[in-house]
């Protein structure tokens, strides 16, 4: 029984404690799947987050009206689960004295989830999701003054570049290939419309789904062969990515692989080897030392967890800028009050060098007719990547520029 | 011949290798209910351990075949360790409790397992050549053979221990009646423990030939367990070579109809063959007819 | 030791009252403890209980593992948001969702009748991963996987917020609470349970076993499609990838963990699974829980120390298994990583610590601290009536012939039992008595030949076919309904439901003073007594006692031979098999003797006293002195 007061005065004491110091931090909180299938892309994303607030914290803080203040970050695990998402999302705007919320990788979670922030006015961050759902639903429910911000290439943009890409190919049939999530099903839709609004100089000669877990796709790829695809344009997550690439190898179906970004997952490019080789990805950030401007945040991350490769780059250098933008966005708004903080993001004054480019001004006042405006990447800083023995390098060496942060969006 | 056959041959013959790797999990299953009358539910865990220990193992730059034997011993060991920690109690209370401590260790070991190996999923190297074999138009790779060889080899092995070793004959008189076998002198005790570990062991096992085809990663067998399950208990959960009958016939007919009726319904016509084949032969397509006494 | 408080209700009322309680405490809640989170928690407690209760009511009452219950969930929620989209209003959604769950639920239980165990683990799991597929493939419908989002409807004219739609949650946990309550109390309740621990009995005393699963089946899939449905309002979103296989595994975790076969226990259970994970990402009381669990579960082991004995394995393992999670929690650096490690080591050390659910521990608590009023009993009436009028033989057989694979169990045997006749059937071990006992009863079919009871042909091979034309057993192996009390197991055979009447049955075998101890509490002679109790409730045309003596003290079997004298002197016509010669010899007028499937001798029980057939049958030939002496029962 002594043994049972005692830790429980110590507890109270730390949340006493706690309780004291919560008037001089900012505090941050970081939702994802941190456990399960797509973990890689939530543990990423935290963890580029993590390092940027690291970081921010090392050289003191951020300066808020004046007075220098730390972050401290509140991580959720949502185990890419909708309803442990909702209830998260609950949870995080109930607290009351939440700054902003980064994250989300699973669409799903951001369309049920995210209407509590809204009811709230609380200052969302969503990266890496790339579904469009999960931006487009505030434009049909016509939303005002949304404090939802997406800091990821969003599907719209990703499938433009697949097709443009298949296109310059001088590929004519194609097969659609995609997983039955959320993620694959919208990207699919999203393909089909760009096929349509590009003239329709491609023609879909079948649509393949298959589901999280699956290894075996020959089934598939034996359908886009027999209908003649020239080019498989893809859909999913890593291992199932890989599955597709093993597959074709079997079968001997030597036709290039398009699609979204997380053909540069690094459970992709392990687990599909050379058979894996010349798939073709839109990126907004290759882990490349060589190139100057992501060097440094590479070999941060690379010393922070003890890792030589990032599980997921791009989720990885999306969090890291995202925590960069949302901290100027708190020292430009002088507050930590959602609706300043919110306010400060509709507008940024101040140029952010990040990992992936200098981000001027990447969002918008919120207009429900035209979602960019809450959308931070454009089809300008975003290239092609191409797995190269197990490496993503530049499809198109030209683009260069683009990660080097010459190009600013207009 | 033309196309469309082949490409259905293609399908049945790799949705059967499949259902091989389907049958070695079950016949994890099948060992553990003779003994006991109980299943680990989370057998798929055990298989996902298996595979992260041989890939430990064959990254410390050990050969190939000592890595899968490795395996199989830590497969051995954790096996005990379930029947012990999750089974034993439940199962002198008369309660189903190990239903779910069986699942319970299951969530732990995925949860450690990310810990330990972390959340990606990884290759497993094999010594097998790269690329695909061909017959008569037919592609087949080097690790899906070997899940084939495996399964046969595994399970003939431990069929024939059980006849043949005195070990084996005693865990065949628990599983006939335990009262009885105690009454012989058998420890029926150990004799329990003894399959579990065996079933440990051709998990782990299973996890090292299957890893090659499916990768290692902490949910790699989540889908696994239900499809072997479904396999053990469709097959009678008393006939072994039934299993790989019904294990070839599942994998094939889920290939199948995915490439005959898109491959968002694969599953479909696999389950609705399992609920009418258990709604006719409630004991299994191979198991015995179970009279009831009283 | 100490007695307990005695407390001056029964316990279904003070039951009530402290729900009530419960209930109010929940809906003042929202006052105290404000937030749109405690809220989403309390709401989702409330849903889940209602899901729960259903779920109880096939894997606690019903005893079978179902797999279904999150997919028949998911149907009622596609089926309310389906009608919300259609433009329905909030209680005709609901009742959409209900309908949804509720047809494919009963339609499931019609393939999965049949099979127990494993086997119906697996027909339900098969069910819900069909389910889910089409719910995902039928994208023209359901959206797939995209997903369906719905705005709540309002409930007559009343826009329903976060609060007054937590309201109507906990309106529906308590209504679906209280017809649970009702109805598994009521006589189809108690059925469903007798069948859990015997389908025999309860087919062979014409309870049946069909409807009563199918009922169980479709009362936990109407609860599943109304919680769906308040689901679907809940969050607005649906997605079929939600409800698969961990949705399932948590739900049955609630059922074990909260203790099954009750609605405490579903409730409990409700609350853990809705709340604690959630809770857990709370650094601070996570901490607190872990500390608290790691202290709790030394507390037994401390015990066994101080009275220095070695503890048990249910000691040990929760004790472990809390060190382990607290090692996790307070000395690994990144404790988040470990969160469902230490989650799932916390359920550990619960499912083994507490067996029966902590409303199973809380209950054990209760009964030692407080006594409650007993139930009333009425007074007996009856005795052992005459059996129902019937013209001609009690029992007609016809070259009956059974095998099973070479064995010829019961072969050729023809014979008949005259109205108010009692006649014995011996022969050696695995001569078949048992066997024809079985074929008469209906739980064999036979292979040939023909059964007549008193004057009708049952349908071949089935029990209840057999019990309606008038027989009534009792079983060589014990087949007690341990869920149920005595006069619960008497209640749910009679034809009408009177309880004075079932009182007269105990009465009549002696077991009034027994009448509201649980079975699995009764001790075996008393549990002999209850069957043949049972089976004279059904009131039979022909009674078959299988052993009735065997295994009982000697006081009983005199207390067994009287009352098997009394029930023939009201004329009931009796099977009567016994290995006790000298109740055969007292209580027969005929006895048949079987050796090998075989009937070798009939007649009166001095003819068959000096039958050289059948000394040579128990005794091998020529050794016909012992034989007398070795019927003497020891």
């Amino acid at each position: 029984m002594k043994a049972f007061r005692f830790i429980l005065a110590l507890l109270l004491s730390t949340s006493f404690s706690s309780g004291a110091m919560a008037a001089d931090v900012v505090k941050i909180a970081v939702t994802g799947p941190f456990s399960g299938g797509s973990a890689p892309m939530g543990v990423s994303m935290r963890d580029g987050v993590k390092l940027a607030v690291t970081q921010i914290n090392q050289k003191g803080g951020i300066n808020v009206g004046g007075k220098t203040m730390k972050i401290e970050l509140i991580e959720r695990d949502d185990e890419g689960k909708n309803d442990r998402g909702a209830l998260i999302a609950q949870e995080i705007s109930s607290m009351g004295d939440i700054a902003a919320v980064i994250g989300t990788v699973n669409t799903g979670i951001a369309v049920m989830g995210d209407k509590y922030y809204v009811e709230k006015g609380i200052v969302k961050i969503i990266t890496p999701a790339a579904g469009s759902a999960s931006m487009t639903q505030w434009c049909i429910a016509g939303a005002t003054d949304l404090p939802i911000f997406r800091f990821a290439a969003h599907d719209g943009i990703q499938a433009q570049m697949v097709v443009e890409q298949a296109t310059k190919m001088g590929c004519k049939n194609v097969a659609i290939l995609h997983d039955a999530t959320n993620y694959g099903v919208s990207g699919r839709d999203d393909l089909v419309k760009q096929i349509q609004k590009q003239g329709g100089r491609l023609k879909v000669v079948a649509i393949e789904k298959f589901a999280i877990g699956d290894k075996d796709m020959t089934g598939q790829l034996i359908k886009a062969r027999a209908a003649g695809a020239q080019a498989l344009l893809i859909w999913g997550i890593g291992p199932e990515l890989a599955a597709v690439a093993s597959g074709k190898q079997k079968l001997g179906f030597r036709v290039p692989m398009i699609g979204g970004w997380t053909l540069s997952m690094s459970n992709f490019i392990d687990t599909a080897g050379p058979s894996g080789n010349g798939a073709l990805m839109p990126q907004t950030f290759i882990e490349d030392e060589s190139i100057a401007r992501a060097r440094s945040f590479i070999q941060a991350y690379h010393k922070a967890y003890g890792v030589t490769r990032i599980p997921s780059p791009v989720s990885a250098a999306q969090g890291y800028d995202a925590a960069l933008l949302l901290a100027e966005a708190i020292r430009e708004a002088g507050s930590t009050r959602p609706s300043n903080v919110k306010a400060s993001l509709d507008n940024l004054k101040v140029t952010v060098k990040g990992t992936i480019t200098d981000w001027k001004k990447p969002w918008s006042k919120w207009d429900p007719s035209n979602v960019e405006t809450h959308e931070a990447f454009r089809r300008t800083n975003t290239v092609m990547g191409k797995v190269q023995n197990g490496r993503v390098v530049l499809a198109n060496p030209a683009d260069r520029i683009v990660l080097e942060g010459k190009m600013l969006k207009n | 011949m033309n196309t469309e056959f082949l490409a259905l041959a293609q399908m049945a013959v790799g949705g059967g290798l499949m259902g091989m790797a389907y049958a070695l999990v079950a016949y994890g299953f099948q060992l553990t209910h003779a003994a006991g009358k109980a299943v680990n539910f989370g057998q798929g865990e055990l298989v996902m351990l298996g595979a992260f220990a041989g890939l430990s193992l064959s990254t410390a730059a050990l050969p190939y075949w000592v890595s899968v034997s490795g395996a199989m011993a830590v497969g051995a060991a954790l096996g005990w360790f379930v029947e012990r920690t999750a089974v034993r109690l439940a199962l002198q209370q008369r309660n189903e409790g190990w239903i779910l401590l069986t699942i319970i260790v299951g969530l732990f070991a995925v949860s450690a397992a990310e810990n330990i190996w972390g959340r990606e999923d990884k290759p497993f190297p094999t010594p097998w050549p790269e690329g695909a074999l061909e017959f008569f138009g037919i592609s087949v790779t080097w690790p899906e053979l070997a899940i084939a060889a495996g399964a046969l080899g595994i399970m003939t092995l431990v069929e024939l221990a059980k006849r043949y070793t005195m070990a084996g004959i005693a865990v065949q008189a628990v599983s006939a009646d335990q009262d009885a076998a105690e009454l012989c002198g058998i420890r029926s005790r150990s004799a329990i423990s003894l399959s579990w570990a065996i079933s440990g062991m051709s998990a782990a096992f299973a996890g090292t030939i299957i890893a090659p085809v499916t990768t290692v990663g902490p949910t790699m067998a989540a889908s696994l367990t239900l499809k072997a399950f479904s396999v053990a208990v469709v097959a009678g959960l008393d006939s072994s070579f039934g299993l790989l009958l019904a294990g070839i016939a599942l994998g094939a007919t889920e290939n199948i109809s995915g490439f005959l009726l898109g491959s968002g319904w694969r599953e479909a016509p696999g389950l609705i063959l399992l609920i009418l084949a258990l709604a006719l032969r409630p004991q299994g397509l191979f198991g015995k007819k179970i009279i009831r006494k009283v | 030791m100490f007695a307990g408080v005695s407390l001056g209700m029964r316990e279904r009322t003070a039951e009530r009252i402290v729900r009530i309680t419960v209930f109010v405490g929940l809906a003042a809640l929202p006052a105290l403890w404000q937030g749109q989170y405690a809220l989403g928690l309390l709401t989702l407690m409330a849903v889940y209980g209602v899901l729960l209760i259903g779920l109880d009511t096939t894997v606690g009452y019903l005893g079978q593992v179902n797999l279904a219950q999150a997919a028949l969930f998911a149907l009622g929620a596609y089926g309310t948001a389906l009608t919300v989209q259609a433009g329905a209003t909030l209680p005709l959604a609901l009742l959409a969702g209900i309908a949804a769950a509720l047809v494919p639920g009963a339609a499931l239980a019609l393939p999965a009748l049949r099979l127990e165990g494993p086997q119906f683990a697996l027909s339900t799991l098969s069910f819900a991963t069909l389910t889910i597929i089409v719910l995902n493939e039928l994208e023209s419908v359901t959206n797939g996987a995209l997903g369906l989002s719905i705005v709540r409807p309002p409930l007559f004219m009343l826009r329903l917020n976060a609060t007054s739609f937590y309201w109507l949650c906990l309106v529906a946990l308590f209504v679906a609470w209280e017809s649970s309550q009702i109805l598994l109390k009521s006589r189809f309740g108690l059925a469903i349970e007798a069948l859990r621990d015997s389908p025999t009995a309860t087919d062979a005393l014409g309870i049946g076993t069909l409807r009563h699963k199918v009922l169980a089946f479709a009362w936990g899939s109407a609860l599943a499609g109304l919680a769906g449905g308040l689901h679907a309002m809940n969050f607005g979103y649906l997605q079929p990838a939600a409800f698969g296989y961990d949705l399932m595994v948590m739900l049955l975790l609630g059922v074990v963990f909260g203790g099954r076969r009750s609605q405490w226990g579903a409730f409990l259970g409700a609350a853990i699974v809705a709340m604690l994970p959630n809770l857990l990402s709370n650094h601070l009381l996570f901490s607190v829980l872990v500390s608290l669990g790691c202290i709790l579960s030394f507390i037994p082991l401390i015990r066994a120390a101080i009275s220095r004995r070695v503890p048990f394995f249910r000691e040990t393992a929760p004790a472990a298994a809390m060190a382990i999670a607290a090692i996790l929690a307070f000395f690994v650096p990144n404790m988040e990583e470990w969160r469902k490690g230490i989650f799932a080591l916390f359920l550990f050390a619960v499912v083994v610590g507490f067996p029966n659910g902590i409303a199973g521990a809380m209950a054990t608590r209760l009964y030692q601290l407080i006594r409650f009023a007993p139930l009333p009993l009425p007074p007996a009436t009856g005795g052992v009536p005459s059996s129902r009028r019937s013209s001609g033989v009690a029992l007609r057989l016809s070259d009956l012939c059974k095998s099973f694979g070479g064995v010829k169990a019961v072969e050729g045997v023809t014979l008949e039992i005259r109205q108010g006749e009692t006649l014995g059937l011996i022969g050696p071990n695995g001569s078949g008595k048992t066997t024809l006992v079985n074929l008469i009863s209906g739980l064999y079919a036979p292979d040939s030949g023909s059964v007549e009871i008193a004057g009708t042909q049952p349908a071949r091979g089935s029990l209840m076919s057999a019990c309606s034309a008038g027989s009534a057993r009792t079983f060589q192996n014990l087949q007690p309904f341990y869920g149920l009390t005595a006069l619960e197991s008497i209640m749910i055979c009679q034809q009408k439901r009177e309880k004075s009447e079932a009182m007269g049955w105990l009465a009549a075998v002696g077991l009034e003073e027994k009448a509201r101890i649980r079975c699995s509490e009764m001790s075996y002679g008393d549990l002999r007594f209850l069957e043949i109790a049972r089976a004279l409730a059904t009131r039979p045309r022909l009674l078959m006692l299988d052993e009735p003596a065997a295994g009982m003290s000697k006081p009983d079997i005199f207390r067994l031979v009287d009352l098997i004298a009394s029930i023939k002197q009201a004329k009931v016509p009796i099977l009567l098999i016994e290995h006790h010669q000298d109740v055969v010899a007292e209580l027969c007028d005929r006895v048949a003797v079987m050796d090998g499937g075989r009937l070798i001798a009939l007649g009166t029980p001095h003819e068959i006293r000096r039958d050289p057939k059948v000394i040579e049958a128990y005794l091998g030939s020529d050794n016909t002195e012992t034989f007398e002496q070795e019927a003497i029962p020891c």
